[in-house]
Protein backbone atom coordinates (compact mmCIF):
# COMPACT_ATOMS: atom_id res chain seq x y z
CA UNK A 1 0.00 0.00 0.00
CA UNK A 2 0.99 3.54 -0.67
CA UNK A 3 0.26 7.04 -0.80
CA UNK A 4 1.09 9.09 -3.93
CA UNK A 5 -0.26 13.12 -3.36
CA UNK A 6 -2.29 15.00 -1.69
CA UNK A 7 -4.58 18.10 -2.99
CA UNK A 8 -6.71 20.11 0.04
CA UNK A 9 -8.70 22.69 -1.56
CA UNK A 10 -11.42 25.35 0.29
CA UNK A 11 -15.00 25.73 -0.83
CA UNK A 12 -14.33 28.02 -3.41
CA UNK A 13 -11.94 26.05 -5.33
CA UNK A 14 -8.68 27.37 -4.27
CA UNK A 15 -5.89 24.76 -3.93
CA UNK A 16 -4.43 25.38 0.01
CA UNK A 17 -2.25 23.19 -0.51
CA UNK A 18 -0.53 19.81 -2.58
CA UNK A 19 2.14 17.38 -1.17
CA UNK A 20 3.39 14.48 -2.81
CA UNK A 21 5.53 11.52 -2.00
CA UNK A 22 5.50 8.74 -4.50
CA UNK A 23 4.36 10.17 -7.26
CA UNK A 24 6.81 8.69 -10.40
CA UNK A 25 4.71 10.49 -13.28
CA UNK A 26 3.71 14.05 -13.70
CA UNK A 27 0.51 15.34 -15.00
CA UNK A 28 2.37 17.16 -18.25
CA UNK A 29 0.66 20.35 -17.10
CA UNK A 30 0.91 22.99 -14.41
CA UNK A 31 0.78 22.64 -10.66
CA UNK A 32 -2.40 25.23 -11.74
CA UNK A 33 -4.21 23.56 -14.46
CA UNK A 34 -3.63 20.74 -12.77
CA UNK A 35 -5.81 21.53 -9.40
CA UNK A 36 -8.12 23.21 -11.75
CA UNK A 37 -9.00 20.06 -13.90
CA UNK A 38 -9.31 17.78 -10.50
CA UNK A 39 -11.52 20.38 -8.59
CA UNK A 40 -14.21 20.71 -11.46
CA UNK A 41 -13.76 17.03 -12.39
CA UNK A 42 -14.92 16.93 -8.44
CA UNK A 43 -17.64 19.29 -8.92
CA UNK A 44 -18.76 17.00 -11.68
CA UNK A 45 -18.55 13.78 -10.64
CA UNK A 46 -20.08 14.60 -7.29
CA UNK A 47 -23.34 16.58 -8.31
CA UNK A 48 -23.67 13.45 -11.06
CA UNK A 49 -23.84 11.01 -8.66
CA UNK A 50 -26.12 12.87 -5.70
CA UNK A 51 -28.30 13.08 -8.97
CA UNK A 52 -28.21 9.73 -10.73
CA UNK A 53 -28.64 8.25 -6.79
CA UNK A 54 -31.77 5.60 -6.67
CA UNK A 55 -31.98 6.93 -2.73
CA UNK A 56 -30.84 9.81 -0.24
CA UNK A 57 -26.94 9.86 -1.82
CA UNK A 58 -26.11 10.66 2.47
CA UNK A 59 -22.43 11.13 2.13
CA UNK A 60 -22.18 10.96 -1.60
CA UNK A 61 -19.05 10.63 -3.81
CA UNK A 62 -16.70 8.51 -2.19
CA UNK A 63 -13.51 7.20 -4.20
CA UNK A 64 -12.73 6.25 -7.49
CA UNK A 65 -10.47 3.27 -8.63
CA UNK A 66 -8.67 2.69 -12.10
CA UNK A 67 -6.42 -0.19 -12.38
CA UNK A 68 -3.57 1.34 -11.25
CA UNK A 69 -4.26 3.76 -8.70
CA UNK A 70 -7.30 5.15 -6.21
CA UNK A 71 -8.93 8.70 -5.16
CA UNK A 72 -10.33 9.19 -1.96
CA UNK A 73 -12.10 12.09 -1.37
CA UNK A 74 -13.44 13.69 1.83
CA UNK A 75 -15.46 16.84 2.23
CA UNK A 76 -15.89 18.60 5.11
CA UNK A 77 -19.48 20.08 5.93
CA UNK A 78 -17.66 23.55 5.56
CA UNK A 79 -17.08 23.16 2.47
CA UNK A 80 -12.75 21.87 2.98
CA UNK A 81 -12.03 18.98 0.04
CA UNK A 82 -9.63 16.99 1.15
CA UNK A 83 -8.30 14.36 -1.93
CA UNK A 84 -5.99 11.84 -2.00
CA UNK A 85 -4.23 9.07 -4.39
CA UNK A 86 -3.39 6.03 -3.48
CA UNK A 87 -2.57 2.74 -4.93
CA UNK A 88 -5.73 0.43 -5.27
CA UNK A 89 -5.27 -1.84 -2.45
CA UNK A 90 -5.09 1.09 0.55
CA UNK A 91 -7.84 0.46 2.92
CA UNK A 92 -9.72 2.61 5.84
CA UNK A 93 -8.50 5.86 3.80
CA UNK A 94 -11.56 7.80 5.12
CA UNK A 95 -10.80 7.46 8.52
CA UNK A 96 -7.20 8.44 7.88
CA UNK A 97 -8.48 11.68 6.30
CA UNK A 98 -11.12 12.46 8.79
CA UNK A 99 -7.83 12.33 11.37
CA UNK A 100 -5.78 14.63 9.10
CA UNK A 101 -8.12 16.83 9.34
CA UNK A 102 -8.46 16.96 12.58
CA UNK A 103 -5.22 16.14 13.69
CA UNK A 104 -2.52 18.13 11.09
CA UNK A 105 -5.16 20.54 9.55
CA UNK A 106 -7.27 21.81 12.49
CA UNK A 107 -4.15 21.69 15.19
CA UNK A 108 -1.74 23.40 12.52
CA UNK A 109 -3.22 25.48 9.87
CA UNK A 110 -6.70 26.51 11.82
CA UNK A 111 -4.72 27.42 14.93
CA UNK A 112 -2.26 29.06 13.82
CA UNK A 113 -2.86 32.50 14.37
CA UNK A 114 -0.37 33.15 11.12
CA UNK A 115 -3.12 31.98 8.66
CA UNK A 116 -5.95 33.70 7.79
CA UNK A 117 -8.45 31.49 6.66
CA UNK A 118 -8.87 31.03 2.64
CA UNK A 119 -5.38 31.41 1.80
CA UNK A 120 -2.69 29.27 0.64
CA UNK A 121 -1.02 27.31 3.34
CA UNK A 122 2.87 28.00 3.75
CA UNK A 123 3.26 26.66 6.93
CA UNK A 124 6.27 24.45 7.27
CA UNK A 125 5.28 23.33 10.26
CA UNK A 126 2.43 22.01 8.85
CA UNK A 127 4.29 21.09 6.24
CA UNK A 128 6.48 19.03 8.27
CA UNK A 129 3.33 17.05 10.41
CA UNK A 130 1.53 16.37 7.41
CA UNK A 131 4.67 14.64 6.62
CA UNK A 132 4.91 13.14 9.58
CA UNK A 133 1.78 12.15 9.63
CA UNK A 134 1.46 10.31 6.17
CA UNK A 135 4.52 9.13 6.57
CA UNK A 136 3.52 7.14 9.79
CA UNK A 137 -0.03 5.84 8.63
CA UNK A 138 -0.11 1.85 7.51
CA UNK A 139 -1.20 2.86 4.11
CA UNK A 140 2.32 4.70 3.27
CA UNK A 141 3.63 1.12 3.88
CA UNK A 142 6.24 0.51 2.18
CA UNK A 143 6.78 0.82 -1.86
CA UNK A 144 6.17 -1.88 -4.67
CA UNK A 145 8.47 -1.09 -7.39
CA UNK B 1 -8.42 20.64 25.26
CA UNK B 2 -11.33 22.55 24.18
CA UNK B 3 -11.15 25.46 26.04
CA UNK B 4 -7.35 25.74 24.89
CA UNK B 5 -8.58 26.46 21.65
CA UNK B 6 -11.64 28.82 22.56
CA UNK B 7 -8.76 30.75 24.29
CA UNK B 8 -6.09 30.44 21.84
CA UNK B 9 -8.57 31.95 19.25
CA UNK B 10 -9.91 34.64 21.11
CA UNK B 11 -5.72 35.46 22.33
CA UNK B 12 -5.12 35.34 18.61
CA UNK B 13 -8.14 37.93 17.54
CA UNK B 14 -7.17 40.25 21.24
CA UNK B 15 -3.29 40.33 19.28
CA UNK B 16 -4.97 41.41 15.77
CA UNK B 17 -7.24 43.93 17.20
CA UNK B 18 -4.48 45.84 19.68
CA UNK B 19 -2.15 45.54 16.74
CA UNK B 20 -4.56 46.66 13.69
CA UNK B 21 -2.41 49.15 11.96
CA UNK B 22 -5.88 51.86 11.60
CA UNK B 23 -5.58 52.47 15.26
CA UNK B 24 -2.53 54.37 17.22
CA UNK B 25 -1.80 50.80 18.76
CA UNK B 26 1.13 48.79 19.85
CA UNK B 27 2.30 46.05 21.84
CA UNK B 28 1.99 48.19 25.20
CA UNK B 29 -2.33 47.86 24.94
CA UNK B 30 -1.74 44.18 23.93
CA UNK B 31 0.63 44.14 27.50
CA UNK B 32 -1.90 46.22 29.69
CA UNK B 33 -4.95 43.98 28.49
CA UNK B 34 -2.68 41.10 29.84
CA UNK B 35 -1.92 42.86 33.35
CA UNK B 36 -5.21 43.57 33.93
CA UNK B 37 -6.12 39.93 33.47
CA UNK B 38 -3.21 39.10 35.62
CA UNK B 39 -3.78 41.18 38.74
CA UNK B 40 -7.52 39.77 39.03
CA UNK B 41 -6.70 36.06 37.95
CA UNK B 42 -4.16 36.10 40.65
CA UNK B 43 -6.61 37.05 43.24
CA UNK B 44 -8.84 34.54 42.78
CA UNK B 45 -5.95 32.11 42.18
CA UNK B 46 -4.44 32.46 45.57
CA UNK B 47 -7.40 32.95 47.54
CA UNK B 48 -7.20 29.47 49.29
CA UNK B 49 -2.94 29.23 49.31
CA UNK B 50 -1.15 30.11 52.10
CA UNK B 51 0.54 33.83 51.72
CA UNK B 52 4.44 33.08 50.24
CA UNK B 53 7.30 33.67 52.55
CA UNK B 54 9.54 35.54 49.89
CA UNK B 55 9.76 36.92 46.33
CA UNK B 56 11.58 32.99 45.34
CA UNK B 57 8.46 31.66 46.55
CA UNK B 58 6.28 33.78 44.97
CA UNK B 59 8.44 33.14 41.75
CA UNK B 60 8.09 29.64 42.32
CA UNK B 61 4.53 29.70 41.94
CA UNK B 62 4.35 31.60 38.97
CA UNK B 63 6.94 28.81 37.49
CA UNK B 64 4.47 25.84 38.18
CA UNK B 65 1.13 26.22 39.27
CA UNK B 66 0.29 29.33 37.71
CA UNK B 67 1.96 28.11 34.57
CA UNK B 68 0.25 24.83 34.53
CA UNK B 69 -3.02 26.08 34.78
CA UNK B 70 -2.74 28.81 32.05
CA UNK B 71 -0.05 27.71 29.69
CA UNK B 72 -0.61 23.64 30.19
CA UNK B 73 3.15 23.13 31.66
CA UNK B 74 5.50 23.85 33.59
CA UNK B 75 8.33 25.85 32.49
CA UNK B 76 11.37 24.42 31.56
CA UNK B 77 13.44 26.51 33.88
CA UNK B 78 14.07 29.37 36.51
CA UNK B 79 17.05 31.02 36.86
CA UNK B 80 18.19 34.06 39.26
CA UNK B 81 20.78 35.78 40.26
CA UNK B 82 19.68 36.60 43.85
CA UNK B 83 19.31 40.31 42.96
CA UNK B 84 15.81 40.76 41.22
CA UNK B 85 16.57 39.29 38.08
CA UNK B 86 14.47 36.04 37.06
CA UNK B 87 14.49 34.35 33.69
CA UNK B 88 11.77 31.75 33.13
CA UNK B 89 12.20 30.03 30.13
CA UNK B 90 9.02 27.80 28.51
CA UNK B 91 10.68 25.46 25.30
CA UNK B 92 7.59 25.57 23.96
CA UNK B 93 5.40 28.21 25.03
CA UNK B 94 1.79 27.88 24.19
CA UNK B 95 1.26 30.89 22.41
CA UNK B 96 3.79 29.69 19.86
CA UNK B 97 3.21 26.13 19.16
CA UNK B 98 1.52 26.31 16.50
CA UNK B 99 3.76 29.34 14.28
CA UNK B 100 5.75 28.04 12.33
CA UNK B 101 9.69 28.27 13.13
CA UNK B 102 11.42 30.84 10.83
CA UNK B 103 12.81 34.00 10.76
CA UNK B 104 9.75 35.59 8.73
CA UNK B 105 7.52 34.46 11.18
CA UNK B 106 10.45 35.61 14.28
CA UNK B 107 9.04 39.28 13.26
CA UNK B 108 6.09 38.06 14.72
CA UNK B 109 6.80 36.78 17.95
CA UNK B 110 6.73 39.78 20.10
CA UNK B 111 2.64 40.01 19.29
CA UNK B 112 2.37 36.57 20.71
CA UNK B 113 4.11 37.17 23.93
CA UNK B 114 3.20 40.68 25.03
CA UNK B 115 0.01 39.42 26.42
CA UNK B 116 1.61 36.99 28.69
CA UNK B 117 4.41 39.58 29.98
CA UNK B 118 1.61 41.85 30.97
CA UNK B 119 -0.34 38.83 32.70
CA UNK B 120 2.93 38.07 34.80
CA UNK B 121 3.81 41.51 35.76
CA UNK B 122 -0.25 41.70 36.91
CA UNK B 123 0.06 38.65 38.80
CA UNK B 124 3.13 39.61 40.26
CA UNK B 125 1.92 42.85 41.44
CA UNK B 126 -1.26 42.05 43.15
CA UNK B 127 1.04 39.63 44.82
CA UNK B 128 2.77 42.90 45.71
CA UNK B 129 6.06 42.75 43.86
CA UNK B 130 6.25 45.25 41.64
CA UNK B 131 8.55 44.66 38.19
CA UNK B 132 9.10 44.64 34.48
CA UNK B 133 8.83 42.04 32.45
CA UNK B 134 10.38 41.39 28.77
CA UNK B 135 10.21 38.58 26.92
CA UNK B 136 12.62 36.96 24.27
CA UNK B 137 12.23 34.71 21.37
CA UNK B 138 15.05 33.20 20.16
CA UNK B 139 13.91 29.92 18.38
CA UNK B 140 9.77 29.46 17.54
CA UNK B 141 8.24 27.85 19.83
CA UNK B 142 10.85 28.74 22.74
CA UNK B 143 10.55 32.13 24.81
CA UNK B 144 12.53 33.56 27.56
CA UNK B 145 10.91 35.83 29.99
CA UNK B 146 13.03 38.61 32.50
CA UNK B 147 11.30 39.74 34.94
CA UNK B 148 13.21 42.02 36.57
CA UNK B 149 11.87 43.00 40.14
CA UNK B 150 11.79 46.96 41.03
CA UNK B 151 12.91 47.06 44.91
CA UNK B 152 12.94 50.91 45.40
CA UNK C 1 4.97 24.14 46.39
CA UNK C 2 3.03 22.90 43.73
CA UNK C 3 0.71 20.93 46.03
CA UNK C 4 -0.50 24.15 47.23
CA UNK C 5 -2.70 24.92 44.81
CA UNK C 6 -3.26 21.49 43.36
CA UNK C 7 -6.88 22.00 44.55
CA UNK C 8 -7.64 24.53 42.19
CA UNK C 9 -10.42 23.38 39.51
CA UNK C 10 -8.23 23.68 36.37
CA UNK C 11 -11.84 23.67 34.71
CA UNK C 12 -12.87 26.52 36.58
CA UNK C 13 -9.59 28.54 36.37
CA UNK C 14 -9.69 28.38 32.14
CA UNK C 15 -13.11 29.86 32.68
CA UNK C 16 -12.40 32.49 34.93
CA UNK C 17 -9.19 33.11 32.92
CA UNK C 18 -11.21 33.76 29.76
CA UNK C 19 -13.63 35.80 30.94
CA UNK C 20 -11.44 37.93 33.25
CA UNK C 21 -9.24 38.04 29.66
CA UNK C 22 -12.32 39.12 27.85
CA UNK C 23 -13.00 41.70 30.04
CA UNK C 24 -9.81 43.08 30.15
CA UNK C 25 -10.75 43.70 26.49
CA UNK C 26 -13.71 45.31 26.41
CA UNK C 27 -12.81 47.76 28.98
CA UNK C 28 -9.93 48.61 26.20
CA UNK C 29 -12.35 49.02 23.42
CA UNK C 30 -14.74 51.47 25.66
CA UNK C 31 -11.38 52.95 26.35
CA UNK C 32 -10.79 52.89 22.55
CA UNK C 33 -13.68 54.02 21.07
CA UNK C 34 -16.45 56.80 22.30
CA UNK C 35 -19.16 55.20 21.63
CA UNK C 36 -20.45 51.98 23.08
CA UNK C 37 -22.29 50.63 19.16
CA UNK C 38 -18.11 50.97 17.84
CA UNK C 39 -17.52 48.85 20.75
CA UNK C 40 -20.29 45.93 19.54
CA UNK C 41 -19.25 46.19 16.50
CA UNK C 42 -15.73 45.40 16.85
CA UNK C 43 -17.15 42.43 19.45
CA UNK C 44 -19.21 40.98 16.66
CA UNK C 45 -16.36 40.78 14.48
CA UNK C 46 -13.92 39.17 16.55
CA UNK C 47 -16.91 36.79 17.61
CA UNK C 48 -17.08 36.17 13.87
CA UNK C 49 -13.87 35.47 13.12
CA UNK C 50 -13.51 33.09 16.37
CA UNK C 51 -16.44 31.08 14.93
CA UNK C 52 -14.83 31.13 11.40
CA UNK C 53 -11.80 29.08 12.91
CA UNK C 54 -13.79 27.49 16.12
CA UNK C 55 -16.39 25.27 13.47
CA UNK C 56 -13.34 23.49 11.61
CA UNK C 57 -12.58 22.26 15.33
CA UNK C 58 -16.34 21.22 16.21
CA UNK C 59 -16.60 19.65 12.88
CA UNK C 60 -13.57 17.63 13.19
CA UNK C 61 -13.78 16.77 16.93
CA UNK C 62 -17.78 15.82 16.63
CA UNK C 63 -17.35 14.25 12.94
CA UNK C 64 -20.45 16.02 12.36
CA UNK C 65 -22.55 15.70 8.75
CA UNK C 66 -23.76 18.82 7.11
CA UNK C 67 -27.56 19.95 8.67
CA UNK C 68 -30.39 19.34 6.92
CA UNK C 69 -32.53 21.60 8.54
CA UNK C 70 -32.47 24.37 11.27
CA UNK C 71 -33.99 22.20 14.50
CA UNK C 72 -30.34 19.90 13.56
CA UNK C 73 -28.32 23.34 13.42
CA UNK C 74 -30.04 24.06 16.80
CA UNK C 75 -28.61 20.99 18.32
CA UNK C 76 -25.30 21.66 17.22
CA UNK C 77 -25.25 25.29 18.39
CA UNK C 78 -26.07 23.79 21.71
CA UNK C 79 -23.45 21.17 21.77
CA UNK C 80 -20.91 23.41 20.49
CA UNK C 81 -21.59 25.92 23.92
CA UNK C 82 -21.17 22.61 25.90
CA UNK C 83 -17.63 21.81 24.15
CA UNK C 84 -16.42 25.02 24.64
CA UNK C 85 -18.03 27.15 27.29
CA UNK C 86 -18.92 24.04 29.47
CA UNK C 87 -22.91 25.72 29.30
CA UNK C 88 -25.83 24.16 28.29
CA UNK C 89 -27.97 26.73 26.83
CA UNK C 90 -31.84 25.74 26.48
CA UNK C 91 -33.80 25.73 22.67
CA UNK C 92 -37.03 27.69 22.49
CA UNK C 93 -39.47 29.77 21.10
CA UNK C 94 -39.19 28.03 18.02
CA UNK C 95 -41.35 30.21 14.80
CA UNK C 96 -43.96 28.12 13.16
CA UNK C 97 -41.42 28.15 10.08
CA UNK C 98 -39.42 26.09 12.07
CA UNK C 99 -36.93 28.71 10.76
CA UNK C 100 -36.16 30.99 14.15
CA UNK C 101 -35.73 29.87 17.68
CA UNK C 102 -33.80 31.02 20.83
CA UNK C 103 -30.59 29.88 22.80
CA UNK C 104 -31.75 30.43 26.72
CA UNK C 105 -28.67 31.14 28.98
CA UNK C 106 -29.93 30.95 33.01
CA UNK C 107 -26.12 31.95 33.32
CA UNK C 108 -23.61 33.23 30.69
CA UNK C 109 -19.38 32.65 32.06
CA UNK C 110 -18.66 35.76 29.85
CA UNK C 111 -20.40 38.21 32.47
CA UNK C 112 -19.92 36.61 35.67
CA UNK C 113 -17.97 39.40 37.09
CA UNK C 114 -19.57 42.10 35.13
CA UNK C 115 -21.68 44.75 36.49
CA UNK C 116 -23.17 47.42 33.31
CA UNK C 117 -23.03 50.98 34.55
CA UNK C 118 -26.01 52.90 33.78
CA UNK C 119 -24.37 54.86 30.85
CA UNK C 120 -23.47 51.90 29.40
CA UNK C 121 -26.89 50.68 28.45
CA UNK C 122 -26.31 50.57 24.51
CA UNK C 123 -23.17 47.96 25.14
CA UNK C 124 -23.95 44.47 23.87
CA UNK C 125 -21.33 42.92 26.00
CA UNK C 126 -21.82 39.12 24.65
CA UNK C 127 -21.54 40.49 21.20
CA UNK C 128 -19.13 38.14 20.71
CA UNK C 129 -21.23 35.06 21.18
CA UNK C 130 -23.24 36.07 18.32
CA UNK C 131 -20.92 36.97 16.19
CA UNK C 132 -19.27 33.52 16.77
CA UNK C 133 -22.63 31.77 16.17
CA UNK C 134 -22.50 33.66 12.61
CA UNK C 135 -18.89 32.88 11.53
CA UNK C 136 -19.42 29.68 12.31
CA UNK C 137 -22.81 29.00 10.54
CA UNK C 138 -21.44 30.95 7.30
CA UNK C 139 -18.39 28.67 6.83
CA UNK C 140 -21.19 25.49 6.75
CA UNK C 141 -23.05 27.64 4.20
CA UNK C 142 -25.90 29.13 6.67
CA UNK C 143 -26.69 32.82 7.12
CA UNK C 144 -28.18 33.38 9.84
CA UNK C 145 -29.36 36.79 11.92
CA UNK C 146 -28.36 36.92 15.19
CA UNK C 147 -29.46 38.99 18.09
CA UNK C 148 -30.08 39.36 21.93
CA UNK C 149 -33.49 39.69 23.26
CA UNK C 150 -32.94 39.78 26.75
CA UNK C 151 -29.67 39.76 28.62
CA UNK C 152 -29.10 39.19 32.38
CA UNK C 153 -26.71 42.22 32.75
CA UNK C 154 -29.53 44.44 31.78
CA UNK C 155 -32.07 43.14 34.25
CA UNK C 156 -33.40 40.31 32.75
CA UNK C 157 -33.81 36.70 34.31
CA UNK C 158 -32.09 35.11 31.61
CA UNK C 159 -29.73 35.98 28.30
CA UNK C 160 -31.94 35.04 25.34
CA UNK C 161 -29.80 34.91 22.00
CA UNK C 162 -32.19 34.83 18.95
CA UNK C 163 -31.10 33.44 15.50
CA UNK C 164 -32.96 33.35 12.55
CA UNK C 165 -32.49 31.18 9.14
CA UNK C 166 -31.97 33.82 6.81
CA UNK C 167 -30.55 31.44 3.39
CA UNK C 168 -28.86 28.91 2.29
CA UNK C 169 -25.61 30.02 0.65
CA UNK C 170 -25.20 27.88 -2.45
CA UNK C 171 -21.60 26.30 -3.45
CA UNK C 172 -19.77 27.81 -6.09
CA UNK C 173 -19.57 26.73 -8.82
CA UNK C 174 -16.23 26.53 -10.69
CA UNK C 175 -15.50 28.30 -13.94
CA UNK C 176 -16.50 26.50 -17.18
CA UNK C 177 -18.83 24.12 -15.11
CA UNK C 178 -22.60 24.40 -15.27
Amino acid sequence: MTIFNLYIFDKFGTLLHYAEWNRTKKSGITREEEAKLTYGMLFSIKSFVSKISPHDPKEGFLYYKTNRYALHYLETPSGLKFVLNTDTTAINVKELLQQLYAKVWVEFVVRDPLWTPGTVVTSELFQSKLDEFVRQSPIFGIRNI
Amino acid sequence: MSEEILFDCLHAEIVNYCLDSNKEHDLATLEYIGFTTGYRLIERLTREVSRFKDELETMKFICTDFWMLIYKKQVDNLRTNNHGMYVVQDKAFRFLTRISPGTKQLEHAPKFVAFTCGLVRGALSNLGINSTVTAEVQSIPACKFHIEVNRN
Amino acid sequence: MSRQASRLDAKKVNSEFLTLTYGALVTQMLRDFENAEDVNKQLERIGYNMGMRLIEDFLARTSAPRCLEMRETADRIQQAFRIYLNIQPTISNWSPASDEFSLVFDSNPLTEFVELPPDLTNLRYSAILSGCIRGALEMVQLEVQCWFVQDQLKGDNVTELRVKFVRRLEEVIPAGED
